[in-house]
Parts: C-alpha cells; sequence; structure tokens
C-alpha cells in the first residue's frame, strides 16, 4: 500500500498536524483493500452504508465504521488467514477464554518495526550499552501468543540484554508470579556497573517496589536505568495508584526519576506503539488519529471532553482493524504540552462499566470486567 | 482496621490478634451466652440511632437510588417485633439456645432431648456489593449466638466497623462475639487461620470467590454459601390482558439495571414459535421505552457499555445473520432462538426467549445451582408455579415485586438463622 508506506516513512513521528491529509488518503487505502478482499469487513460496511470511496477528508473518519474491541474476540475477521506462511498472529490477554486473534503480514510488521524505531528513537530509548532487564510480564512460551508478551520481549532490543529475568513463569499449566525472585534479582542487579531497564505491568511492578519499600531497602539502581511500563493494571485495577505516587515510589526505592520511566498504550487490535512523553502525556503519532465518541451516539465530541475512545490506523493490511473502538474512556486534549511535541495527546480516564458497579447477579461482575464475553 | 473485643487496631496487628484469637475465643464461649433477646434489644436501640439521624453522614456517602425509602426499610427489619418475628418463623416460636424439647417417636422407640444451639464461631467473608452487607451477616451471626470473625471487603468504606462499634456500645457483651479484619483476599494463609478457628465459613460473592473459598477450606468445615444467582420472567397466555405487570416488569428491569441475583435477566414466552417472540417485542418495547425514560442512567460508564454492546451486537446480528436486537431509547429487546437462560447484557438489553411449559424442567434444570426469582405473568399462574418449583427457583413473584424483600422470606431458599444453627442430640437426663 504505496500510501500507507508515505505515511510510515515520515520523518518526525509526531508531525501529526502535517500528516492528516495523506493520514485520510493511507486510510482510504486500507479501507479500500480489506473492503475488496474481506467478505465480512465488506458486509460490515454495507450494512452501515459506507463505502471506502467516501473517506476524502479528515471529517469522514467519523463515518467510518468502528469495529468494538469485543467484536474481534468472538469473530475472525482477518483478511488474511492466521497461520498463512510469513505471518504472525497475536492475541490479545483473554481472560475468561475469549482472545481476539490478529494476523500481520510481512509489510505490517515492517511498518510496525519502523514506527518502534522512530518513537524509541524520539523517546530516546536506544542505547548500545548492555543492561540488564527485569520483566514484569510473561515469560515467553510457545503457547503463549499474547501481544503483550511478544511486545515486552521486542522492547529488549531498545538496548542489548544482557540477561532478562521475568516475574511470571510458566509452570507448565499455568503463568505463576515470582515476586520474591524480583526482588533479589533487582538487588543483585543495583551492584552492576550495568544498567537495568524494567519492562512491564504496572502493577506487578508497583507490588514490588512496595514489598522493597515494606523490607526497608534501597537498590538505588546504575545510572541510565529506566522502568518502561505497559499492558495496564487489568485485574488489578481496584490497586492502581495515581502516578505521583508511583514516580515518587520508584525514586525512593530504585533511585529512578520519573524522566526514565516510560509508560506505553496500545492494544493488539490497535498496535500503534503510543509512548508517554517526558511529561508522561501519550500525544498521538502521525500513524493513527485517536476520535473521542459521544456514548450515547457515537459522534465526535472533539477535545476536552469525557466519551469512548476509537482508535484509527492504517497500519495492517493483514486484519481490518483501521477503526477500532475500545472499552476505555478518554479525553483528547490539544493544549501545548511543556514536552514540545505538537500534537494533541490522549489521556485515559478508565475502563467503561467497571468502577463503582456492584452486583450480584451470577457472572455480571465477568461481564463488566471484560473477562467474559456473551 | 481491626475491631476484635471491642478495641481498634491498625491492619498491622493481624498476624499478633490472630495468634491469640483461638484463646479469646475460648473465653467467650466459657463466659455468658449471647441470647437472641439480648442481640434484638440492642439492634432496635440502633434502629432508634439510625432513625435520630446518627448515620446520615455515612449513608449520604454510599450514593444509593431510593435511599430515604432504603433507610426507613432497614430500620423498620431492625425493630425488635420485626427480628422476633423472623425468628419466630425461620426457628420456631419456642427457640432459645436453652430450651430443648423430648421427641416422641411412635412404635415405642426411644425419646431423646432436642436442643438447637448456635453453630460456635462462624468465619463470614463477605462480599462488597451492598454495603451494610458484612455487618448483615454477622447480625445473623449474633442473633443465633455465634462468635463472628468477619474479612471485610476490599471496597469497604469502613460502615461496619461503626454499626459494629455502635452495637458494643448498647450492648457491651456482644464484643467478645464480633471480630473484624481487614484482611485482603491475596492473604490466603490469614484467612485459612481465621477460617481454622471457626465451625462454619459464610461466604457472599460470584462464582470465582465461592470457588476459591472452597478449596480453600479446611475439611469438615461447614460451608454456607450465599452465591450470585440468576432470574428470570415466565409469561404465559395472553400478555396483552396482563398490562399492568407488564408495566411493572419495564419498571423492574430499568430500575435494577440487571444487577441484582433477583433482576430479570431474560423473559421467557410460552411458546415454541418465533413469530410469537417476536410480536411480544414489538408490543413490550414501547412499554419498555417508557420505563427506561423515567430511569436513565447518568452514569457516562453505563451508557458507554451499554452503547458499545449494543453495537457488537448489531454487528454480530450482520455477520451471523441471526435477529437483530430491536432497539429503543435506552433499551433494547434481543429475540433469540435458543432457549438458556442467560444474563443479559444489563442496564435495560433483554433477551426474549421460546420456553414452552413443557421444556421449563430440562432447561432450568441446567442453571439450578444459580436459580432464584421467578418472576410469573400467566393465565394460570398456579399451574406454572408448581412447574417452576420443581424445576428449583426458590422465589416467584409478580414481576414488580421480583427484588422486593420480604420479612419472614428465606434467602436463596433457605433460611439463614437455621444455617446459622444446628441440633444437638442427647438421651442424657
Amino acid at each position: 500500500m504505496r500510501l500507507r508506506r508515505r505515511l510510515f516513512s515520515s520523518k518526525d513521528p509526531y508531525a501529526f498536524k502535517t500528516t492528516r491529509g495523506i493520514f485520510v488518503d493511507a486510510m482510504a487505502e486500507n479501507c479500500a483493500c480489506h473492503y475488496v478482499k474481506n467478505a465480512k469487513y465488506k458486509k460490515i460496511l454495507d450494512n452501515y452504508g459506507f463505502s471506502p470511496s467516501d473517506l476524502k477528508l479528515p471529517e469522514d473518519l467519523e463515518n467510518l465504521p468502528f469495529i468494538p474491541t469485543a467484536v474481534f474476540k468472538r469473530h475472525d475477521l482477518n483478511t488474511i488467514t492466521p497461520g498463512t506462511p510469513f505471518t504472525l498472529t497475536a492475541t490479545s490477554s483473554g481472560t475468561g477464554g475469549k482472545m481476539s486473534r490478529i494476523t500481520f503480514d510481512i509489510p505490517t510488521l515492517w511498518n510496525a518495526l519502523v514506527m518502534a524505531i522512530k518513537v524509541g528513537k524520539h523517546r530516546k530509548l536506544f542505547s548500545l550499552k548492555p543492561c540488564n532487564y527485569i520483566i514484569f510480564g510473561y515469560k515467553p512460551h510457545k503457547s503463549n501468543k499474547t501481544a503483550v508478551t511478544k511486545t515486552a520481549l521486542a522492547t529488549t532490543w531498545y538496548a542489548p540484554a544482557l540477561r532478562r529475568v521475568f516475574a511470571l513463569k510458566f509452570n507448565g499449566t499455568s503463568y505463576e508470579p515470582d515476586l520474591d525472585g524480583m526482588v533479589k534479582a533487582i538487588e543483585k542487579f543495583s551492584h552492576s556497573k550495568f544498567p537495568t531497564r524494567f519492562m512491564g505491568f504496572p502493577s506487578y511492578t508497583y507490588f514490588v517496589m512496595k514489598m522493597l519499600d515494606e523490607k526497608g531497602m534501597v537498590c538505588k539502581l546504575p545510572a541510565g536505568s529506566k522502568i518502561l511500563l505497559g499492558g495496564g493494571w487489568k485485574q488489578f485495577y481496584k490497586e492502581k495508584v495515581e502516578k505521583d505516587t508511583f514516580y515518587a515510589l520508584a525514586e525512593k526505592v530504585l533511585g529512578v526519576k520519573d524522566t526514565d520511566i516510560v509508560e506505553f498504550f496500545g492494544a493488539v487490535e490497535h498496535p500503534v506503539l503510543y509512548a508517554d512523553c517526558v511529561k508522561h502525556r501519550f500525544h498521538i503519532p502521525v500513524y493513527s488519529q485517536v476520535m473521542i465518541r459521544d456514548p450515547k451516539d457515537f459522534s465526535d465530541m472533539g477535545y476536552g471532553r469525557t466519551g469512548l475512545i476509537n482508535l484509527m490506523t492504517p497500519l495492517a493490511g493483514s486484519s481490518p482493524i483501521l477503526s477500532v473502538m475500545t472499552d476505555d474512556l478518554g479525553i483528547l486534549h490539544d493544549t501545548p504540552c511543556e514536552c514540545g511535541i505538537d500534537s494533541p495527546w490522549l489521556e485515559v480516564i478508565g475502563r467503561v462499566g467497571l468502577k463503582d458497579i456492584k452486583t450480584c447477579a451470577a457472572g455480571a461482575e465477568e461481564l463488566l470486567k471484560g473477562g467474559k464475553d456473551k | 482496621m481491626i475491631l476484635s473485643n471491642g478495641i481498634i487496631y491498625e491492619s498491622d496487628k493481624q498476624d499478633e490478634i490472630l495468634s491469640g484469637l483461638e484463646e479469646k475465643i475460648y473465653e467467650t464461649l466459657k463466659g455468658p451466652s449471647l441470647t437472641p433477646d439480648i442481640v434484638i434489644s440492642a439492634l432496635d436501640r440502633l434502629a432508634s440511632r439510625i432513625d435520630n439521624g446518627e448515620f446520615d453522614d455515612i449513608i449520604a456517602t454510599l450514593d444509593l437510588p431510593g435511599v430515604d425509602d432504603m433507610k426507613a426499610r432497614i430500620i423498620a427489619m431492625l425493630r425488635k417485633d420485626s427480628l422476633q418475628y423472623r425468628l419466630s418463623v425461620e426457628l420456631g416460636d419456642s427457640y432459645s439456645p436453652s430450651s430443648s424439647f423430648v421427641t416422641d417417636p411412635p412404635h415405642g422407640m426411644e425419646k431423646i432431648t432436642v436442643r438447637r444451639v448456635p453453630l460456635g464461631t462462624i468465619f463470614h467473608i463477605a462480599a462488597g456489593n451492598v454495603d451494610a452487607l458484612p455487618a448483615y451477616s454477622v447480625a445473623e451471626g449474633l442473633i443465633t449466638g455465634n462468635i463472628n470473625i468477619l474479612k471485610l471487603p476490599s471496597a469497604d468504606n469502613g460502615l461496619t466497623v461503626k454499626i459494629m462499634e455502635t452495637l458494643i456500645e448498647e450492648e457491651p457483651l456482644i464484643k467478645g462475639y464480633v471480630h473484624i479484619f481487614d484482611t485482603p483476599s491475596t492473604d490466603v494463609h490469614a484467612m485459612l487461620k481465621m477460617a481454622s478457628m471457626s465451625d462454619a465459613v459464610s461466604v457472599w460473592g460470584g462464582e470465582a470467590a465461592v470457588t476459591a473459598i472452597r478449596q480453600m477450606a479446611p475439611s469438615g468445615i461447614k460451608l454456607i454459601e450465599w452465591g450470585h444467582k440468576l432470574s428470570f420472567c415466565y409469561i404465559s397466555g395472553d400478555y396483552k390482558k396482563h398490562e399492568k405487570a407488564l408495566r411493572e416488569l419495564a419498571q423492574h428491569i430499568m430500575i435494577t439495571n440487571g444487577l441484582l441475583c433477583s433482576s430479570c435477566q431474560t423473559v421467557y414466552i410460552d411458546t415454541d414459535d418465533m413469530s410469537d417472540i417476536s410480536g411480544f417485542c414489538s408490543y413490550f418495547l414501547p412499554i419498555l421505552e417508557e420505563a427506561a425514560s423515567s430511569h436513565a442512567t447518568n452514569d457516562i460508564g453505563g451508557i458507554a457499555e451499554s452503547s458499545l454492546r449494543r453495537r457488537t451486537e448489531e454487528i454480530n446480528s450482520i455477520l451471523t445473520g441471526k435477529p437483530a436486537a430491536i432497539y429503543g431509547n435506552g433499551c433494547s429487546l434481543i429475540p433469540c432462538e435458543d432457549s438458556e437462560l442467560v444474563l443479559s447484557d444489563l442496564w435495560g438489553n433483554i433477551p426474549v426467549k421460546r420456553l414452552p411449559r413443557s421444556r421449563i424442567l430440562p432447561v432450568l434444570r441446567e442453571k439450578k445451582h444459580f436459580l432464584q426469582t421467578a418472576g410469573l405473568i400467566a393465565d394460570d399462574p398456579d399451574v406454572i408455579s408448581d412447574i417452576l418449583i420443581r424445576s428449583g427457583v426458590t422465589r416467584i413473584m409478580t414481576p414488580g415485586k421480583m427484588s422486593e424483600s420480604f420479612l419472614g422470606e428465606g434467602h436463596d431458599g433457605t433460611y439463614s438463622f437455621e444455617r446459622y444453627t444446628r441440633v444437638v442430640d442427647s438421651n442424657i437426663g
């Protein structure tokens, strides 16, 4: 896809405002590709009376039918069948047994790599100095196809790995956390002359930092160490803390300042790399567009208002993930950011239907947490 | 926060208190018994203090719809005459731990003396889905004379400890019978310690919580499970003659949003014909819409959840060719081809299914462990009620009263006071 290639070859990953024209063109190209090759996607668009040729201007994106992530959990919508040679399949975490399976062909993976390099460079994640990795995520296993596992491992390519220590280890049937093992590894690496990088779930990272604090331990990590976070708080949403609390604890027990803490946002159904800026905001890169939609009628709410997060990208030619509706509420801001990036930024408020809902109806808790799809 | 023997402690004292708790329990068991009258009188005085506004600040933070009505109901249910009535229904008029009766069996068989006494110590694992639930669970344990160890839900807001402190103020003897811990659910070691000191575990919660407790509970311990349930409405005959009941059903659906164990999750029609399902949906939708308009939620999370599910079902219908939902403003009815009893999509999005009366038993028995309330609209309610009872439901109500509570009713088909007591037989004396 020529126009997609042009978009992804943009030098500045955050030249958002000057690339909207090419973005829309790439979306139209992507939409047309899936419309022709994917009968299910065509059926959806036809039902909503939308044609790829309707995508001409940025305001037309509002009319592009979005697909909720829950649909990907129930149906295989891939344009290229999972398992086709020279493709990679990644899944969502799939609590409750239902998961999205998204296929990535080589051109898609290439564009994702280009994106990861440019965003990583911008956020100064690259380093030639080897480091020790503490991964608060799943140790790769052949049965684990989750995107969060693949992404965590891929993030360890930003700097050469001396060793990788995983918090969640596969015991033959399931994954078990080894937080005591992480404490030992942190203590050991704090004496190394090489930096340490954490990568993984903010929940487990926080729990281990708390363990250090409760034990009265301070393990100042070597200069150049970083904490990289991704995957969200998931089932530990009730234990989620404010960013300031997290950063303060990281500085206290590890000696890592918040400027060396980078959070990532994304989903297997929208595998665009959002890395927070030095002011910890998710600026929208050129590769995507975020629309906040009114929960009542799905209209575009613009900036500054809370609504459902609709994520768009022409990244994938192998799966029609060009407009995906998440389960998250958020706000899109266009106020200037002190980091200097001139691109809107997304504030994620939280999962729909989760907070404060109390129920005693059988299955409703799981339904509200998104674990069981009906 | 911990409350044990009437004293408040910081949470980090948990292990120290637990290590000495068994001794404290023995001391309490050796001391004066806690009779129902003592506890009921204390609860009656508590009701007066609630009525006088002493708890209004906390009640205001609960953000409950109809909170004034709810407060009035709670006060009424805590009154001496209400609790005594409940006791007489659940355990008989002459219940007291010191009373007994002698059996008089036929055929000259030997007589024995029978007493009903407290279980001993009950370990309550309360859910956070109803704000006063933990205190309610302990109160039931106290009325039946038990010592109570309570693990608070993680979302507890201090109300439980406040209620129990007030109760202890009213009746100091209660202090040895109440031990409350804010133990996190991940502290399995502490929970096992609490269970090991108890005669029974009373667990409230969903399938995951109940299953977890079953797996970790010591062998032989009595399990009293108050799990989550599924309820439905069954409609038979000419429903157009039951307009009032249909309006009440619509109100019930929109007020409870499918979140209660007694909420209507599925509407069943006594038919095998899909065109009857479509006909019902067309008839009932305007009624449901009217109820939706008067109970529209302002909660953005709830609105978003509902809208997302609606879009998901639309696309599901496009891809599978199955009948699409029929949408109203703020609600929907989903005609389904199968008959499985399922959870609705909540917030006024209700599946409507065929279930001819000849199939009620095999269909509902598939969900026998979860059945609770059947709302009923029928030309021959007695006949249908009989079938529903055989299928395993524990409540049969008019639709408008599906989520109402009644003094003297059971709880999921059983009486709590009976579950919290045991029978002791003796041929001595």
